[in-house]
C-alpha cells in the first residue's frame, strides 16, 4: 500500500484581498434573496494533482517559481486543505518545511533545541538522550548557550536542520533547505540524508530549484507546471525535460536582456555578431554531438590594439564553465587596426553532451595586458545526439570519456 | 469536547514548551522579570482603594483592599487569558504556516502561560492574608476548580475570538475595549452582596428587578469573584444561586466557541 496516495487533489486561492466584513454581510443577504453574490477570481495553486508514492522511495519535486511545489507540500503536512480531493497519508510526517520556521530568536540554542523538538513532536525524553549528538552534528557547541539572535543565518539553518534531522519520522519533507550553510556542512547533510534514507529506509520528499542535487539523490522526480503534474519519472529524463523548459525560457529572457550575464565593455572593441557553422558551413543553433563545428565570432575595432588575445568558452545556461579556449600568444606580436575583425575557432569534434549550451567572449590587449572585452551568455546553442536511440553514458553528464572496457576474472573461488 | 481532553493530554509537551518560551521570551531582557506580572493587580487595587476612600463602597466587613484584590486575581487571569487567546493564532502565524498540529494548542498555551502569573498573584494574597491575619478554611479547596471554572470560561472567549481574529483583526482590537466595559459589569469594584442587596433585598428596579439580577449573575465572572472572595476570604461556601446562570451560558457558549474554532482551523493557514 503507498505511503502517500493524492487523489484529484486541487487548491483555489481567491485572488485579492479578503472580503471585508461589509462585502460579506452583503454576499450573505444576497444569498438569502437568491441574487448573484460577487465572486473574487479564483487561481488553481494545485489542479487535479494524483500520485502515489511508496514507502522508501526518494522523490524529488522541481518546477519553476510559483509551480505549486510548496503548495503541494502543505497538503501532505497538512497545514492546508485542500479545496477537491483528497491526501492520504499512512505514517509520520516530520514537517521539515523550511528549516528553521520554529527558532525562536530570543532563546538560546540549546532552549531552541528543546522548544523544537516540542514543536516537531518530538518526546523531550528522547530530545534529552539525543541533545548531545544533535549540539554535535550543528557544530555549535561553543554557542550553545548564547541566543540564536546573534547567530549567523548559517549557523541558524544548522541548528534548525540537526534538529529536525533527529526526528524520528516515517517520511521526511525537505523545501529548499541546503541552500544555506557552507559547502562542508551541506556535505554534511547530504550524508545524514543518504544515510536517513538508504540505511532507516525513509521516504523522503525533496524540493529544491539545485536540479543537480535533485537528480543525484533522487531516484524519481516530478515536474510541476502551472499547479499540474507535467511529468513524474526517473529523474535524469524528468531534470532533461526541466532543463529543456528553463533553456527554452533563458533563451527568451536573453534575448531581451542580459540581465544575469557578467559584462564588460570599453570602446576600444565592440563584438558585433557569434556565428555557429555546421559541417557544411550553413550557419545554424543546433549541432550534432562530434560534428566539426566552427565558431565565427565578429569585432570592430575602434581603436589600434597591441598584443590581442582572444578568450571563448562555453558554460550551461546556469553558468556552469565547461570549456574554455584561449589564444595565449598566437596573435600577440600583432597589432590591430580599426576595422572590422573575425576570430574563427574550429572544433574539430565537438566533444559536448546532447544539451543546450551559451557561449562566453573576452578579449584582452595592450602593452600591459587588460581585459576590454568580456560578456556571458551571448549566444545560445544546442546539442543533440545523432541518432534517437538514448544511450546512458550520452545522456548523463557533459562529457563523453570514450572510454573502452574490459571484463578480465583474475581468481576463481571455488 | 472528549477531542480537546486528549488533544490536551497528547499535546502537553508542546503547550508545556511553548508556554514556557512565552514566558522566557517575555521576561528574559527585563531586569524585574515577572513580578511585572503582577504589577496590574496591584497598581488596580491601589487605584480602588483610593477612589474609594472617596465614594465610599462596602466591603461585607472585610479590609477593602484585600476584597478588591482577591476579585483582581481571578478577573485579571480570566482577561489576560482571553486577550491573549485571541491574539494566540495570528500572532503565531509562522508556525502555522509551516508545520501542523491542532490549533487549540494556541489558546490553551495562552492560558496556560497565565497560569504562571496568577500563580505568583496568589503569593501576594496569602501575604495580604497574613498581614489582615486571615486565616483560610476548608472551603478554600474549592480554589482549583473555581479556576478550573474560570479557565473554561476564558477558552469559551478564545476560541472564537481567535479564529474571528485571523479573518477579521477588529477582533483583537474591540476585545479589550469589550473586556474592560465587561470588569464594571462584574463585581470587582464592589462585592456582589452590594447587588444582592439592591436588587433581590431593596427591589431597586421594581418589577425588574429579579431578572436583573439573573440577567447580572449571566456574567459568570460575577460568580466566578464572588465564589472565591466567599472561599478565601469569607470561610464560607460558593453561592450557587450566583453561579449557575453563568455556568449554564458557558456550557452553551464553549461546544459553539470550539467548533467553529475547528471549522475556521481548516483555513487559516491560507488566510493568516
Amino acid at each position: 500500500m503507498p505511503i502517500i496516495e493524492v487523489n484529484h487533489l486541487t487548491k483555489e486561492y481567491q485572488l485579492g484581498h479578503i472580503t471585508s466584513l461589509k462585502e460579506n454581510v452583503l454576499n450573505t443577504f444576497r444569498r438569502l434573496g437568491g441574487k448573484p453574490t460577487q465572486q473574487r477570481e479564483n487561481f488553481k495553486a494545485l489542479d487535479d494533482i494524483n500520485f502515489t508514492i511508496e514507502q522508501g522511495e526518494v522523490v524529488g519535486i522541481i518546477g519553476h517559481n510559483g509551480a505549486g511545489k510548496s503548495t503541494l507540500l502543505k497538503h501532505l503536512a497538512n497545514i492546508s486543505k485542500p479545496t477537491k480531493g483528497e491526501v492520504i497519508v499512512r505514517g509520520s510526517i516530520a514537517p521539515l518545511i523550511e528549516v528553521g520556521a520554529g527558532v525562536n530568536p530570543e532563546l538560546t540554542g540549546r532552549e531552541n533545541i528543546f522548544l523544537n523538538g516540542a514543536i516537531l513532536g518530538i518526546p523531550k525524553k528522547i530530545i534529552q538522550q539525543k541533545l548531545d549528538e544533535i549540539i554535535d552534528f550543528s557544530e555549535l557547541e561553543q554557542f550553545i548557550d548564547t541566543p540564536v539572535k546573534r547567530y549567523s543565518s548559517g549557523m541558524t539553518v544548522k541548528l534548525g536542520f540537526s534538529i529536525a534531522t533527529s526526528l524520528d519520522a516515517d517520511i521526511l519533507i525537505i523545501d529548499e533547505v541546503l541552500a544555506v550553510g557552507d559547502l562542508a556542512f551541506q556535505r554534511k547533510c547530504f550524508d545524514k540524508m543518504e544515510d536517513m534514507i538508504i540505511r532507516q529506509g525513509k521516504t523522503v520528499l525533496l524540493v529544491s530549484h539545485n536540479i543537480r542535487q535533485i537528480e543525484r539523490i533522487c531516484k524519481r522526480v516530478i515536474l510541476m507546471d502551472h499547479g499540474k503534474i507535467y511529468a513524474d519519472g526517473a529523474s535524469a529524463e524528468t531534470c532533461g525535460l526541466f532543463y529543456a523548459q528553463n533553456d527554452e525560457i533563458i533563451k527568451k529572457q536573453s534575448e531581451i536582456l542580459h540581465s544575469n550575464a557578467r559584462k564588460e565593455k570599453s570602446n576600444d572593441i565592440d563584438l558585433l555578431s557569434i556565428e555557429l557553422l555546421n559541417e557544411n558551413s550553413d550557419i545554424t543553433e543546433l549541432i550534432t554531438y562530434n560534428e566539426n563545428v566552427t565558431f565565427k565570432i565578429n569585432y570592430k575595432v575602434n581603436t589600434p590594439l597591441e598584443n590581442p588575445i582572444f578568450g571563448f568558452g562555453i558554460h550551461t545556461t546556469d553558468f556552469l564553465y565547461l570549456a574554455t579556449e584561449i589564444t595565449d600568444n598566437q596573435f600577440k606580436d600583432q597589432t590591430l587596426l580599426p576595422g572590422e575583425y573575425t576570430v574563427t575557432v574550429n572544433i574539430p569534434s565537438f566533444p559536448l553532451l546532447p544539451g543546450v549550451y551559451s557561449t562566453r567572449i573576452g578579449v584582452d590587449a595592450g602593452k600591459v595586458t587588460h581585459n576590454i572585452l568580456y560578456e556571458e551568455n551571448v549566444f545560445h546553442f544546442q546539442v543533440k545526439n545523432i541518432t534517437n536511440e538514448r544511450s546512458l553514458s550520452l545522456c548523463e553528464g557533459f562529457i563523453h570519456l570514450k572510454g573502452s572496457w574490459t571484463l578480465n576474472r583474475n581468481s576463481i573461488f571455488q | 469536547m472528549i477531542n480537546v481532553v486528549k488533544n490536551l493530554y497528547q499535546y502537553r509537551e508542546l503547550i508545556a514548551a511553548l508556554a514556557w518560551k512565552n514566558i522566557v521570551i517575555r521576561y528574559k531582557q527585563a531586569y524585574l522579570g515577572v513580578l511585572w506580572a503582577v504589577l496590574k493587580p496591584i497598581m488596580l487595587m491601589l487605584i480602588f482603594t483610593l477612589v474609594r476612600s472617596f465614594v465610599g463602597i462596602e466591603s461585607d466587613d472585610l479590609p477593602y483592599p484585600i476584597l478588591t484584590f482577591a476579585a483582581l486575581l481571578p478577573w485579571v487571569f480570566f482577561q489576560e487569558s482571553a486577550s491573549e487567546g485571541v491574539n494566540s493564532v495570528t500572532s503565531n502565524a509562522a508556525l502555522i504556516k509551516k508545520i501542523y498540529f491542532p490549533r487549540e494548542v494556541f489558546p490553551i498555551t495562552a492560558m496556560v502561560t497565565k497560569i504562571v502569573e496568577l500563580a505568583i498573584s496568589f503569593v501576594i494574597l496569602a501575604g495580604m492574608m497574613i498581614y489582615y491575619k486571615m486565616v483560610p478554611t476548608i472551603y478554600a479547596l474549592w480554589v482549583p476548580a473555581i479556576i478550573f471554572y474560570t479557565m473554561i470560561v476564558a477558552l469559551g472567549i478564545s476560541f472564537f475570538g481567535a479564529a474571528v481574529n485571523v479573518y477579521y483583526r477588529d477582533m483583537s482590537q474591540a476585545l479589550p475595549v469589550a473586556l474592560s466595559l465587561l470588569m464594571y459589569g462584574s463585581p470587582v469594584m464592589y462585592p456582589l452582596s452590594l447587588v444582592h442587596k439592591k436588587l433581590i433585598e431593596e427591589q431597586a428596579a421594581g418589577a425588574w428587578s429579579n431578572d436583573l439580577y439573573t440577567l447580572y449573575t449571566l456574567n459568570p465572572l460575577a460568580g466566578i469573584i464572588d465564589s472565591f472572595q466567599r472561599v478565601v476570604l469569607k470561610g464560607l461556601p460558593p453561592d450557587f444561586n450566583a453561579l449557575y446562570p453563568g455556568v449554564i451560558l458557558t456550557l452553551v457558549i464553549l461546544p459553539f466557541s470550539y467548533l467553529f474554532f475547528k471549522r475556521a482551523e481548516n483555513w487559516f493557514a491560507d488566510v493568516i
